[in-house]
């Protein structure tokens, strides 16, 4: 019986267990994490393997825990264990794993090098940016150069902290740029490295996540999904790592054409490409463009995973059909090419829900009782996974994040009204904050989608594709 | 006959003032002889209105991270109470400070209690923002977002879009919008077994951009042109709308009957809404500054005029005399909504039945007064298949009010 060492606590994580769990390879499930996780301890405990608690993101702890267990494979699911090394650390120790090296995840970790990567390899879907040490400089910048910014910390802070402005309305750009130059200090402190502020030329268009495994010689796409970043209900409200998202129906969304599936599997595949080159070392595991569809470029890169999204993860691979617990382990010892993908061809939904204070006050959204009638939720049809939400005694305690993810494999129709059902299901002694619009606003994306496409069309024909700029008076040319 | 507008802002950072400033210029057009900006901040809640339109307002340097604003014919609003600051369109039967005091309290059981058909928007003195819209869903209400940074309450979409949101959806009749910095949620307090969406908001009052009552006002009212066309064949040689509101209904009457549409009038100074004037000597002056005919559009042709509607007759009749002196050799009034005949208790400016030429004169003696060679209004029917459904409220072409 082989044995897998599952690396992270959240959502995706317990997605991923119950992939292996469930795998026709019968493996042994061993996780470490920093709580305990109830839908990873379930698969944990039914595969006979062993749950253990620490810090993920130290060399030292998961050097130990991959002594103890001596799996055949590891897999790594959030970022920062990523970037702390963790994936090099199974390779010294001979074993195989999913996730890149802590060079490789240079390409989430730092929004500048990524940047600077797709304009040194001419990779397609690449935007205009600066970036700067320096806040004041970074505030005056926003002041002075004309048209609409996106303005972000340089290094991935999990999803926070980005302020993105349309400057389409001339009498009020000042006090879009005004409170945006005072947002500068705010970003800046969620960096810790030297350079704070990455400033990108706005885009607009549909948004959506391609994500592709490869070991460096294969390359395997797995269905499209979009994630829905505003915190409250009808997109509204501040930044969140995803309050849901939606996959399919196939391998597109209702509002992305095959032409652009491939074109975004050709930009991530290049990236890929790029990254050996520039770190000399094959990237193996999860590569994810999160993009977007705009009038500039049609596919264009607003950031870079190195690992599964989240929660575009519990709208995946619940429709995975194939064994994606041995395609882990394929993809883990580079023999990708024997892996292959079946999927329903039915969509699938994905509600988050988290306590009430989430994104804005971690300390209200924490130490709250949720309760859920689990078997009625699954009889109706809900897979339920459960995030920043850990087993305490008999009890479940939020931790500050989204606590669950619901999905739901059927018809988008379906699939919400079964939603519905589930969440009626769910109570707390907290108020729970979740979208009742996801999946409910598709043809708004659609007519977005038609918009945006007929301008990069009409760009690709001219051959301006890309082309872009802005003029200030005090500013100049940027 | 109100705009009435709420912005939020999820960051302290931002200053909203100017956000409200603009955004109830792009909602003047329902009613501008009197607006107001109430912003709040640390220091509390800081209020600037006046007699005029949004666009005259004096805009201080102001701070404010939530406010609400107003323009339309109250003085009263924003209307500024220990509890909070509120805005509303319509006629709300509860005596405001009472309500104010509830909405800070108990929301949900102010709004279930409170008797009246109209829209607001409540912003408490401690940063929570309550928007609703009553069972019948007469005025409109709609919610969008700015970013990850904003919300938005307004009556129609552009005071959203022009200051840079996104349209999210209309708020339901009956439903309460909450907000505050953790949550934005929404709950269906009434329910009506139908809606009762104002007509006069569809035909002549909603801006042209606007997305209104689930349907899109430009496209409603070519829809109007074109069924006017179907309901009254004319042989003319040009077709021309009162500016503005009527222009659409020229355009669709044209597309269908195949007769050129011109533009017959030129605009002086800046556009004023004369059906919203206070006085009856602006009303008059109003149109015939506004609409000022251009000779060669007219001269020697059969001219089909087409207006929105007809209060007085005063001003159209103006209208035809003035094309008339220009040359029109036939003038063919056709109106872009039934008969107004009754006044409306829901504070839409349609004046009594005595001003009202419709409810009191037969089509003949009104051709007669007008100077026209024909009159005809749209029918209840034609509007209703224009439209789509029947939830209207058709009250002051009816006498039939849902409520009261």
């Amino acid at each position: 019986m082989k044995k897998v060492l599952l690396i992270g606590e959240g959502a995706r994580e317990n997605v991923l267990a119950e992939a292996l769990g469930t795998s026709e390879e019968g493996y042994r499930v061993f996780a470490l994490s920093s709580y305990k996780n109830p839908g990873i301890n379930e698969i944990v405990m039914k595969t006979n393997g062993e749950y253990l608690i620490g810090n993920i993101n130290s060399v030292e702890e998961v050097r130990r825990a991959i002594k103890q267990v001596n799996p055949d494979f590891g897999v790594i699911g959030p970022e920062e264990p990523l970037f702390h090394g963790i994936a090099d650390e199974f390779r010294k120790e001979g074993i195989p794993v999913v996730g890149p090296n802590a060079d490789g995840a240079m390409i989430e970790k730092s929004k500048v090098w990524m940047r600077e990567l797709m304009w040194k390899y001419e990779i397609p879907g690449r935007l205009r940016f600066r970036y700067f040490n320096n806040m004041q400089e970074a505030a005056k910048f926003i002041l002075e150069y004309g048209g609409s910014v996106a303005v972000k910390p340089a290094e991935q802070v999990g999803g926070r902290g980005v302020k993105v402005v349309a400057d389409l309305q001339a009498y009020l750009s000042e006090e879009k740029r005004s409170a945006l130059s005072k947002g500068v200090e705010n970003v800046a402190s969620l960096v810790k490295g030297d350079v704070k502020i990455l400033i990108e030329e706005k885009v607009d268009g549909p948004e959506y996540t391609l994500h592709v495994l490869t070991d460096g010689k294969s390359y395997l796409p797995l269905p499209l999904a979009q994630d829905y970043k505003n915190a409250y209900e009808d997109g509204i409200g501040p930044e969140t790592g995803g309050m849901g998202s939606i996959s399919g129906p196939d391998y597109l969304l209702p509002f992305i054409n095959r032409e652009e599936f491939d074109k975004s599997f050709e930009i991530v595949r290049k990236t890929a490409d790029a990254i050996a080159k520039e770190v000399k070392q094959a990237y193996v595991g999860i590569l994810s463009g999160q993009m977007m569809l705009t009038a500039i470029w049609g596919p264009t890169i607003i950031e870079y995973y190195s690992r599964l999204g989240d929660p575009e993860t519990s709208a995946i691979i619940p429709r995975i059909t194939s064994d994606f617990g041995r395609t882990l382990e394929l993809l883990a010892t580079s023999h990708l090419n024997k892996a292959k993908i079946e999927i329903n061809e039915k969509p699938s939904i994905v509600k988050a829900v988290a306590p009430l204070g989430y994104p804005l006050d971690k300390n209200m959204a924490t130490g709250h009782t949720i309760w859920l009638d689990l078997p009625r939720m699954r009889e109706i049809g809900c897979n339920v996974y459960f995030g920043s939400i850990s087993q305490e005694g008999g009890k479940l305690i939020t931790k500050g994040s989204r606590a669950l993810e619901i999905t739901v494999v059927d018809d988008y129709d379906k699939a919400v009204e079964k939603l519905d059902r589930c969440f009626s299901l769910i109570s707390s002694d907290t108020k729970l904050i979740f979208r009742h619009d996801i999946g409910r606003t598709i043809s708004q994306q659609e007519e977005k989608a038609e918009i945006v496409r007929f301008s990069y069309k009409s760009r690709e024909s001219k051959g301006i594709l890309g082309v872009s700029a802005d003029w200030s008076p005090n500013g100049g040319l940027w | 006959m109100a705009g009435i507008l709420g912005v939020y802002a999820f960051d302290k950072i931002w200053n909203i003032s100017k956000f409200l400033y603009y955004g109830i210029i792009g909602l003047q057009h329902r009613g501008y002889s009197r607006s107001g900006i109430s912003t709040l901040s640390d220091k509390g809640f800081f209020t600037i209105s006046g007699d005029s339109a949004p666009e005259d307002l004096e805009l201080p340097e102001i701070q404010g991270w939530a406010g609400v604003a107003y323009t339309g014919l109250e003085k009263k609003y924003p209307y500024t109470t220990d509890y909070g600051v509120l805005s509303i369109d319509g006629v709300v039967k509860t005596d405001l400070n009472e309500l104010s005091k509830k909405l800070y309290k108990d929301p949900e059981t102010a709004l279930m209690e409170a008797d009246g058909v109209f829209s607001l928007v409540f912003l408490s003195k401690d940063g929570r923002m309550i928007g609703y819209r009553d069972e019948l869903g007469v005025k409109p209400l709609e919610i969008g977002g700015f970013g990850f940074d904003l919300a938005i309450l307004s009556s129609e979409t552009p005071g959203i879009s022009v200051i840079g949101g996104e349209l999210k959806r209309e708020i339901k009749p009956g439903e309460l919008v909450y907000i505050d910095s953790y949550s934005v949620s929404y709950k269906r307090l009434k329910e009506s077994s139908s809606s009762r969406y104002c007509s006069i908001d569809i035909v002549y009052q909603s801006r042209i951009d606007s997305y209104v009552f689930d349907g899109n006002i430009y496209d409603i009212r070519v829809r109007i042109g074109e069924q006017l066309a179907e309901e009254r064949k004319i042989e003319g040689d040009v077709v021309i709308g009162v500016p503005d509101t009527a222009i659409p209904y020229a355009i669709g009457y044209s597309r269908k009957s195949g007769i050129p549409f011109s533009l017959g009038f030129t605009r002086t100074g800046s556009p004023i809404r004369t059906m919203l004037a206070s006085d009856d000597f602006l009303k008059v002056i109003g149109v015939q500054l506004k609409l000022n005919p251009i000779k060669s559009a007219v001269k020697g042709k059969r001219v089909i005029l087409i207006d929105d509607s007809m209060v007085t007759g005063r001003t159209l009749k103006n209208t035809i005399f003035n094309l008339r002196v220009l040359g029109a050799k036939e003038v063919h009034v056709l109106i872009g909504s039934p008969k107004l005949i009754a006044k409306c208790p829901y504070g839409m400016q349609v004046p009594e039945e005595k001003e009202l030429i419709a409810a009191n004169l037969p089509d003949n003696e009104i051709t007669k007064v007008m100077g026209a060679d024909s009159i005809y209004w749209l029918s209840l029917e034609g509007l209703y298949k224009v439209v789509g459904h029947r939830n209207l409220c058709v009250g002051c072409m009816t006498n039939l009010f849902p409520k009261w």
